[in-house]
């Protein structure tokens, strides 16, 4: 017993080192959260305290009036085809890397690494004068077209380690058995990559839900904004209200925090595998 | 292998990645020769011709105090925003891994911020650093610093430092996990052995678990350099470079450069710079990561 509770003091400071980082962390998010259901004189009066009854009018408000039901669409419109075209062409171009053989496939595959942390900075002026010219700018796809494009990389990189790491007998098996190349790869190695497929999209879903200069440079008309913008320009539009602003940070982070708790092992997985391995 | 199968796997091959390549090239590769191209000439957007000025552009920027101001800012981001979430990271994986009661739900709770958008990130920090009511200035009334209250992104001597503060807030978290995963290939043995040895828990932490966390370290404080010299978002939402220039950094500076001012030709000058430094950085990192894996 006298050994139990020494070696509890012992972790002691341990936990209360782990606890603070957790405040630290959560706080601020819940307090955005928290200050979103409060009025305006509250937020001021008591900016610690819970809010006194649930005032629900800033979301609405900034749904409404502030339009962030269209940037949540608009948001939702660009997200799923860029997701959907990096895992579509990541999972070609990873299998040709990491299961085919054929002619400059290494080198192929190095070019294709290059984009892996190449600065959008870099190629954002040529694509600006592009989208102008062949007049897509301020359209969904002079978004999304350049999103999937940078996307790639890293897709290509995680569906290649990921395929290389099946074992080729299965592809013989199946070839034995009268399956065609493509058949081989829509029938048995894309249901096989379902678990890389799914890391792949959560986390390029989130950088594409929260991409700020894409949009910034290529959806110029309001009605095509997405979250980040629009909540980047409501800011500027109602400084001062600030439970108003806090209702458009809710709108944005809630989802997204939502999501993340729901698959927190595909974020932290891929992330670690793209950093790492 | 026979020469017909030798052609045939490579018709297989070139059209797998065909269209994801026909992407890449079109809005990755292309773009960054047009950008290479336009750093040698002095257009500005409208002209028809684009005239074709040498290397003035590269020039001109050694001499141009604000470029150089900028680049000092993202040395200094790098400086403090890669030690800050390593200082705190590393002890706190350690911590988490030498076994703490809901380890998962610590580990999640840690990467939460990263999760969310730069904008969000800005709106909060924006709140905390408010000088009337934010809780930075609140908190130091509380505990008798009234002296050292003030508006900490208006100011230029903290605006800066305020940033990268926040963006190790949403950062560190990150860290947190890459360690995490490296602590996994620590020998315990060693550690034990330590312990044996008579070696304080500190002294183990200095002396055998950080040499063998060599690197992980060098690959999270190469990734880190990646995002110092790239960062904008945060910047952006938030001091828009402001106040008088205390925050610009190369990514901000060019972008006025490129579509507020127009010096289209100066602006890929150095965005071609800004991506050299992040090729070499990254050419580092991928080498070494081969390495390890």
């Amino acid at each position: 017993m006298k050994l139990k509770i020494a070696k509890m003091f012992c972790g002691l400071p341990r936990y209360v080192v782990v606890i603070i980082f957790a405040v630290v962390s959560l706080t601020p998010l819940i307090w955005v959260w928290s200050s979103a259901l409060k009025t305006h004189m509250e937020i001021f009066i008591n900016p610690f305290a819970p809010p006194s009854k649930l005032h629900i009018d800033n979301l609405t408000k900034a749904w409404n009036v502030g339009r962030f039901s269209k940037y949540t669409l608009n948001s939702v419109i660009i997200t799923v085809p860029t997701a959907a075209g990096v895992i579509f062409l990541s999972s070609l171009a990873g299998y040709a890397f990491g299961k085919l053989q054929f002619y400059g496939r290494d080198i192929l595959f190095y070019v294709s690494l290059f984009g892996l942390t190449l600065p959008f900075q870099a190629v954002m002026i040529p694509l600006y004068y592009l989208m102008l010219d062949i007049g897509i700018i301020s359209t969904y796809p002079a978004v999304i077209l350049p999103a999937i494009g940078f996307g790639l990389p890293f897709g290509t990189f995680m569906m290649r380690a990921f395929f290389k790491s099946i074992p080729t007998e299965v592809m013989d098996a199946a070839r034995v058995d009268g399956c065609s190349d493509l058949q081989i790869f829509l029938k048995i190695m894309l249901p096989l990559a379902l678990p890389a497929i799914s890391t792949l999209a959560v986390l390029q879903s989130l950088w594409t839900w929260n991409e700020l200069l894409i949009p910034l440079l290529f959806l110029q008309r309001e009605e095509l904004h997405p979250l980040t913008l629009g909540l980047m320009f409501f800011q500027g539009r109602y400084t001062q209200d600030y439970g108003l602003i806090f209702a458009g940070a809710t709108i944005m982070s809630l989802p997204i925090v939502g999501f993340y708790l729901l698959l927190h092992r595909h974020f932290i997985k891929g992330i670690t595998a793209g950093t790492i391995k | 292998m026979t020469r017909s199968r030798y052609w045939r796997n490579n018709l297989i091959g070139y059209s797998f990645i065909f269209f994801p390549f026909l992407v890449y090239v079109i809005f990755v590769l292309y773009p960054v020769f047009g950008t290479l191209q336009l750093s040698f000439t002095n257009w500005d957007g409208f002209e028809r011709v684009k005239h074709f000025v040498g290397m003035a552009n590269y020039v001109r920027m050694w001499k141009d105090p604000f470029f150089l101001k900028s680049l000092y800012h993202n040395l200094i981001w790098i400086l403090i925003g890669t030690s800050l979430p390593i200082v705190i990271g590393l002890p706190l994986a350690v911590i988490l891994w030498s076994g703490v009661k809901g380890f998962q739900v610590f580990r999640t709770i840690y990467f939460m911020p990263l999760v969310l958008s730069s904008v969000v990130v800005g709106i909060i920090w924006g709140w905390i650093y408010n000088p009337v009511f934010g809780i930075a200035n609140e908190f130091l009334r509380m505990i008798g610093l009234n002296s050292l209250t003030r508006a900490w992104l208006g100011d230029t001597s903290t605006a800066l430092p305020a940033l990268i503060i926040a963006a190790a807030w949403q950062y560190y978290g990150f860290c947190v996990i890459i360690f995490l995963a490296g602590l996994q290939n620590v020998d315990i043995s060693l550690i034990d052995a330590a312990k044996i040895d008579g070696a304080n828990s500190l002294q183990r932490f200095f002396y055998v678990i950080v040499p063998q966390m060599r690197n992980v370290l060098t690959m999270i404080i190469l990734y880190t350099l990646i995002g110092g010299f790239k960062v904008f978002d945060l910047v952006f939402v938030t001091t828009r470079g402001g106040p008088a220039g205390a925050t610009e950094l190369l990514a901000t500076y060019l972008f006025k450069q490129a579509f507020q001012i127009n010096y289209v030709g100066y602006a890929a000058a150095i965005a071609i710079v800004l991506a050299f430094f992040v090729i070499v950085v990254s050419v580092l990192f991928i080498r070494l990561r081969e390495r390890i894996a």
